[in-house]
């Protein structure tokens, strides 16, 4: 089970409207590489990790996923705070209005809503986590696209921050990969002692 | 003896970051390589170095080895305005250090400095937690007072872009 904190876990403060940066931010809640996804891929896969290792690393950093998709909502919530229809308008955001209003909703930059196909789950250990790397790879690279867009540090300092992750989880994920990877293709070891 | 509050102590005094070889190096650090799980977990501990909770925190990274700059961007300074804001920060530092030795942890598990140091980092975490919750309300709804009316509803929701 989970446990709600009313907290984020680095602090978000935009002060300036922006529909046009939440418009793209957008994209790492519903788009491919978004933390919706990542949180829903580590989530699922855990399960059936072959050792108790596996199944902590995806259960704490799928967790953790889940704030970060909480930092995100947040981020695009303040940047389109009180915006108006026409202001949404002018920054694109006219389909995402008709259909939304100002809740926001997991789809990606270009408004194309979240599907659960961003993320494959195989039964194989060393895809699974090789897809895990690759997907802390693709996010850290998005947030990098962001980050080139944004002019606002109040939106800066969050991607850096939220990008610095996909690098830590994607060193766990590598170490982790290697260790099963050694394990099972050295057969003194045995499998899934734990 | 237990070195434990002499470890805390040089924990308290490193600058930018704790350098757990010189520590290890020293004798500060005397199950750092007795306690490494000896299958497979092919992994030098001894290189590792951590930031302080603070530094680590404005990075979004405890560990050094592992931080990346992106091009000339430098993570933002996170500055308290009021002690509100700087009791917040202080226990979210911690709890950050303490959750990134809990990443690192589960892939090493038998990693006895890094355990002891976990304990240390969650139970500041969680002292910091109490203590906010305290004076400026619930972070966690079991913290909720007993006075109407219930104030989990009342205190500001994360969002709303105040600490």
């Amino acid at each position: 089970m989970w446990k709600y904190e009313k907290r984020l876990q680095y602090p978000i403060n935009i002060k300036k409207k922006d529909p046009k940066m939440a418009k793209i931010i957008l994209t790492q809640y519903g788009g491919a590489n978004s933390e919706l996804a990542a949180a829903l891929r580590y989530l699922n896969q855990r399960y059936t990790m072959p050792d108790n290792r596996g199944k902590a690393l995806l259960t704490d950093i799928g967790t953790e996923e889940l704030a970060h998709i909480e930092m995100i909502c947040t981020m695009v919530y303040q940047l389109t705070k009180d915006a108006t229809p026409e202001e949404l308008k002018a920054a694109g955001l006219a389909g995402n209005y008709s259909e939304h209003g100002l809740d926001v909703y997991p789809s990606n930059a270009d408004g194309v809503p979240f599907t659960v196909t961003y993320f494959s789950s195989t039964g194989d250990v060393l895809a699974n986590l090789s897809e895990d790397m690759a997907a802390e790879q693709k996010a850290r690279a998005v947030y990098e696209n962001l980050i080139d867009l944004a002019t606002d540090p109040d939106v800066i300092g969050p991607l850096l921050w939220l990008r610095q992750r996909e690098i830590v989880h994607f060193n766990r994920f590598k170490e982790l990969y290697e260790y099963y990877e050694k394990q099972f293709n050295n057969p003194i070891q045995p499998r899934g002692e734990e | 003896m237990n070195d434990y509050d002499y470890l805390l102590n040089q924990y308290n005094t490193a600058n930018s970051f704790r350098d757990f070889n010189v520590l290890a190096q020293n004798g500060l650090l005397p199950n750092m390589n007795t306690g490494m799980n000896q299958s497979n977990m092919n992994m030098v501990n001894a290189n590792i170095q951590l930031y302080t909770p603070q530094e680590a925190y404005e990075k979004g990274n405890l560990f050094s080895n592992l931080y990346q700059q992106y091009m000339n961007y430098k993570p933002a300074v996170l500055r308290a305005t009021n002690e509100r804001e700087r009791m917040f920060l202080e226990f979210s530092r911690m709890a950050f250090a303490a959750h990134e030795l809990n990443l690192y942890l589960d892939n090493y598990p038998d990693n006895s400095s890094m355990l002891r140091l976990f304990h240390d980092y969650s139970n500041r975490a969680s002292a910091l937690m109490e203590e906010y919750q305290k004076k400026y309300g619930p972070i966690v709804v079991s913290s909720s007072g007993v006075n109407i009316p219930f104030q989990w509803v009342n205190s500001t929701w994360p969002w709303e872009g105040e600490i």
